[in-house]
């Protein structure tokens, strides 16, 4: 609604006036009602709740209604419920909070505000994949040095098992958001010629929903970490401290953050595309996008169901996972794997888009077999839907489908290797313009050749019989979320980087981190894939002395991986405050976002464009989309 | 290289019989490049995966062991032809067709929008290989089920608890904390878990199957070696997963019926 309103009226308006309540939220106001509210039923609950048989259930309720408290508190404290509580009480948001909500005119403040324009949830995303994955990067250098030293040993079992949930949960995080997050918002609008996204509000809400998980996650550390990793099994999970009741919780608004989002970003694809933009002239990266959070929709909901259904077994007792009382493991695993295997997809699919819609411009080349990508991603999408059980081969769960599900995950073969057509085809003949975002279309195919193939070894029943739950299957899964999915994402970061901060990400720094990291990387995974063929189970905190070599590998391959992040990190943020400026267009590229200046104005276009061709005309003597 | 065919051909002087298409070809000079670049990928890839992963990998001390290796590399051998030619193209392309500077490109490269030829081939050849890969799948997953149908199988029950493994002979009421098999014997592990779920596996016989909780989920093999191997927990399963770990004695027939009667410790037995 705000869109529309800035549509209507484009004249410059006092922010000041009649501007209610929301002039008053912000991050401070949050975190100081989210505390007080937290506090209050936290008290209130220690009070209510009777000290019975089972005091565990008793800390579980209070911890549990604390945590609701503070998310409620959160969001109210923001602003996300002004809105419709307005509308529920007969009044909307007037022009002027409109204007404000959007950001209009306020410089670095609507940062930290319930700020609408896509523009500004787009950085505000960037920013937090940026600090996620720095959080996640120190957690994975403290499960190397553990490892690196021979036979591990180095930190308390307790410790080190939550550092690997801790990891896990929040790379998982990181990954899912990094490309559909920050480039998703920032750009796909805009390359789709829209003046804002479909619903603004919805845009700030998923946005913040995300950033009131993360005191809870913080709060993890001290009510007992999650030692039973990132996919919360149960029984296990049943068992574990107070820390698990933080982990179902940062779930759980983590699901309804997507699934805000994914409707978000998928109603903005189909309705708000620039006139003459039918599908067969919009660019990849938005079918990517949209198949990868169309997937998140049907994925994460199951995630959540059973994360509900762990805090009720684990305040109430209601025994649905937990098999002394009738309950099942394999219903978790079930529920868990049918969110888990979507989920590679959900983080793959927008990585290999971007590095599609990069392609063809450093290639100067039409992208290859636009078809063929187009059925590429919804194959895959289709298909990932049901392959999940492959996960639980030797769960002993349903043998008689282990032919099924090999059937069906090794047919994702076909649609994946697609895109590697696509992209092939692409770079053929092309020419090879070897600036940043080209090296990771490099990388990219490497990684994922690799990552692939080792798929197809574990979805062979008799092989993961015999390298499930080792460090195989780390290795593998590392290759296809990190070689490929991060990969991608630096690529996008690196090829729209001039777009969203105005400037050019430096091309040096650049470089050198490019080349530690992927060298670091393929060391240290490398070292995992032996180590892992030689019998190393995965989630060891310590291990046979005949795999300290490999390990010790790994972890020198580790450290530069890191070296190579930070240098990256000082790239970012030196060419982000004292770059060279980018013009409007600085690779040349057709695309719809190049084609509006730079700094992109409030409503990204003065007119809004009209598209007659697909953005993949390089070498193609006619009239251009532009 | 079909491939390369295929895409070089749109854009091409097409006036050519289709019997000399191939020639001309395949004496082009980046089709040239590309296959050098395929050879040397695929000598390359192939011949580390001949050399080291055999090494790499865990003993045998099963046939079960056995298909898993030989899967593995045939695998291996497999996906080195179609990764050799992802490296290849990516190899031809940034070593010759390189353009550096800060402005783009000019735009005078072959504008190819799709090749129906590449698509085709591509999908038949993935398709194909995708059979191969099942074909081979479910035939091998019926022969390392083998052990599982045998008549004379002895039956041990396995039961995991945090963090330790006690292994049940019904026939022999024994239990122990080591694990006793005869060579050449098939074997029925019934796998169950007194708390939480843990993952029986026995390393050198490539086999594993999950420990629930009120389940008994069951697993086969015949040790087909004499010696002392290892068993591992394989699914994390709290504080001390890490160290849940035993070890297998294979015995000739003769000893594990000695070993059977012995009513002492397991202590007493000497590693083999």
């Amino acid at each position: 609604m705000a869109s529309e309103l800035i549509t209507e009226d484009r004249t410059r308006h006092s922010a000041k006036k009649s501007v209610g309540i929301i002039r008053h939220l912000n991050l401070g106001t949050a975190v100081i009602v989210g505390a007080l509210l937290a506090v209050t039923v936290n008290r209130i609950a220690t009070k209510l709740i009777i000290e019975g048989d089972e005091t565990w259930r008793r800390h579980d309720q209070i911890v549990m209604a604390t945590m609701l408290a503070w998310f409620i508190g959160f969001m109210i404290g923001i602003g996300a419920l002004v809105g419709p509580t307005r509308w529920f009480f007969g009044k909307d948001l007037n022009h002027d909070e409109a204007m404000f909500l959007a950001g209009k005119d306020m410089g670095i403040k609507r940062y930290f505000r319930y700020t609408t324009d896509h523009k500004v949830v787009g950085i505000q995303y960037l920013i937090l994949t940026i600090a996620l994955f720095f959080i996640g990067g120190v957690l994975a250098m403290l499960i190397r040095t553990n490892l690196g030293h021979e036979s591990g040993g180095l930190i308390p079992p307790q410790v080190y098992n939550s550092i690997v949930g801790f990891h896990g949960l929040i790379m998982i995080i990181a990954t899912i958001i990094m490309i559909t997050g920050p480039f998703g918002n920032f750009i796909l609008p805009i390359m789709i010629g829209a003046r804002d996204m479909a619903f603004p509000r919805l845009n700030a809400l998923s946005f913040w929903l995300l950033i009131s998980i993360l005191p809870i996650l913080a709060a993890t550390i001290a009510l007992g970490g999650i030692p039973m990793g990132w996919s919360g099994y149960n029984p296990l999970a049943d068992q574990g401290p107070l820390g698990v009741d933080s982990y179902i919780f940062t779930i759980v608004i983590f699901a309804i953050s997507s699934a805000v989002a994914g409707a978000n970003i998928t109603t903005t694809a189909m309705k708000m595309r620039a006139r003459g933009m039918n599908w067969s002239r919009t660019p990849l990266f938005v079918f990517g996008t949209v198949a990868s959070v169309a997937l998140a929709l049907p994925a994460f909901p199951v995630f959540m169901l059973s994360q509900v259904m762990s805090a009720m077994d684990r305040a109430f007792g209601a025994n649905f996972f937990n098999p002394e009382f009738g309950g099942s493991a394999w219903l978790y695993e079930n529920l868990f794997w049918i969110m888990g295997h979507p989920e590679v997809y959900v983080i793959l699919i927008p990585a290999v888009v971007a590095i599609m819609e990069i392609t063809p411009v450093f290639a100067r080349k039409p992208l290859f077999s636009f078809n063929m990508a187009i059925v590429g991603i919804f194959g895959i999408v289709g298909l990932s839907i049901f392959v999940w059980a492959h996960h639980m081969y030797i769960s002993g769960w349903a043998p008689l489908l282990n032919g099924p599900f090999m059937l069906t995950t090794e047919l994702i073969s076909i649609p994946t290797g697609l895109l590697f057509l696509v992209i092939l085809g692409t770079i053929w003949r092309g020419s090879v313009w070897t600036r940043l975002p080209m090296l990771s279309v490099y990388a990219l195919l490497f990684n994922f050749i690799i990552g692939g193939v080792t798929g197809i070894f574990l979805s062979d029943v008799p092989e993961d019989a015999a390298l499930h739950g080792s460090m195989f299957v780390t290795a593998h899964f590392h290759y296809t979320l990190m070689g490929a999915g991060l990969t991608g994402a630096l690529g996008a970061l690196a090829y729209w980087f001039p777009k969203m901060t105005g400037r050019m990400l430096d091309e040096k720094l650049g470089r050198i981190s490019f080349w530690l990291v992927q060298i670091g990387f393929t060391v240290t995974f490398f070292g995992m894939f032996a180590v892992g063929l030689e019998g190393q189970p995965r989630r060891v905190e310590a291990y046979d002395i005949i795999f300290k070599n490999g390990n010790l590998i790994s972890t020198m391959g580790a450290y530069t991986i890191f070296i190579g992040m930070l240098i990256l990190l000082a790239a970012v943020i030196t060419s982000w405050r004292n770059g060279e400026i980018a013009g409007s267009n600085p690779w040349g590229a057709q695309t719809l976002e190049w084609m509006t200046p730079t700094p992109v104005p409030l409503e990204n276009f003065e007119v809004l464009p009209v598209v007659t061709t697909n953005p993949y005309q390089y070498g193609i003597k006619q009239e251009t989309s532009s | 290289m079909w491939l390369m065919q295929m895409l070089s051909e749109t854009g091409e002087d097409t006036t050519k019989q289709s019997g000399n298409r191939v020639s001309s070809f395949l004496s082009r000079r980046d089709v040239q490049q590309a296959i050098r670049a395929w050879v040397f990928w695929a000598v390359t890839l192939g011949g580390l995966g001949y050399l080291f992963i055999p090494h790499l990998m865990a003993d045998s001390a099963s046939k079960t062991m056995d298909i898993v290796k030989s899967t593995f590399m045939a695998f291996y051998y497999t996906s080195v032809p179609v990764a050799a030619v992802v490296l290849a193209i990516a190899t031809q392309t940034v070593l010759h067709n390189r353009h550096t500077g800060t402005a783009p490109p000019p735009d005078d490269n072959p504008a190819i929008e799709t090749n129906q030829m590449a698509n085709i081939v591509w999908v038949v050849i993935s398709s194909a290989l995708c059979v191969f890969l099942l074909v081979w799948g479910l035939v091998v997953d019926n022969v390392v089920a083998e052990p599982s149908r045998a008549a004379n199988a002895t039956v041990v029950n396995v039961t995991g608890q945090q963090w330790i493994w006690t292994f049940n002979y019904p026939d022999a009421h024994k239990d122990t904390s080591e694990l006793y098999l005869p060579v050449d014997q098939p074997v029925i592990f019934k796998v169950q878990s007194k708390d939480v779920t843990h993952a029986f596996w026995i390393v050198q016989m490539g086999i594993k199957i999950n420990a629930n909780r009120g389940e008994i989920t069951e697993t086969a093999v015949t040790p087909n070696k004499i010696g002392v191997f290892d068993v591992r927990c394989a699914e994390l399963c709290g504080l001390l997963h890490a160290h849940m770990q035993t070890r297998v004695h294979v015995v000739s027939k003769a000893d594990y019926e000695k070993w059977l009667a012995n009513q002492g410790s397991v202590e007493q037995w000497p590693a083999s």
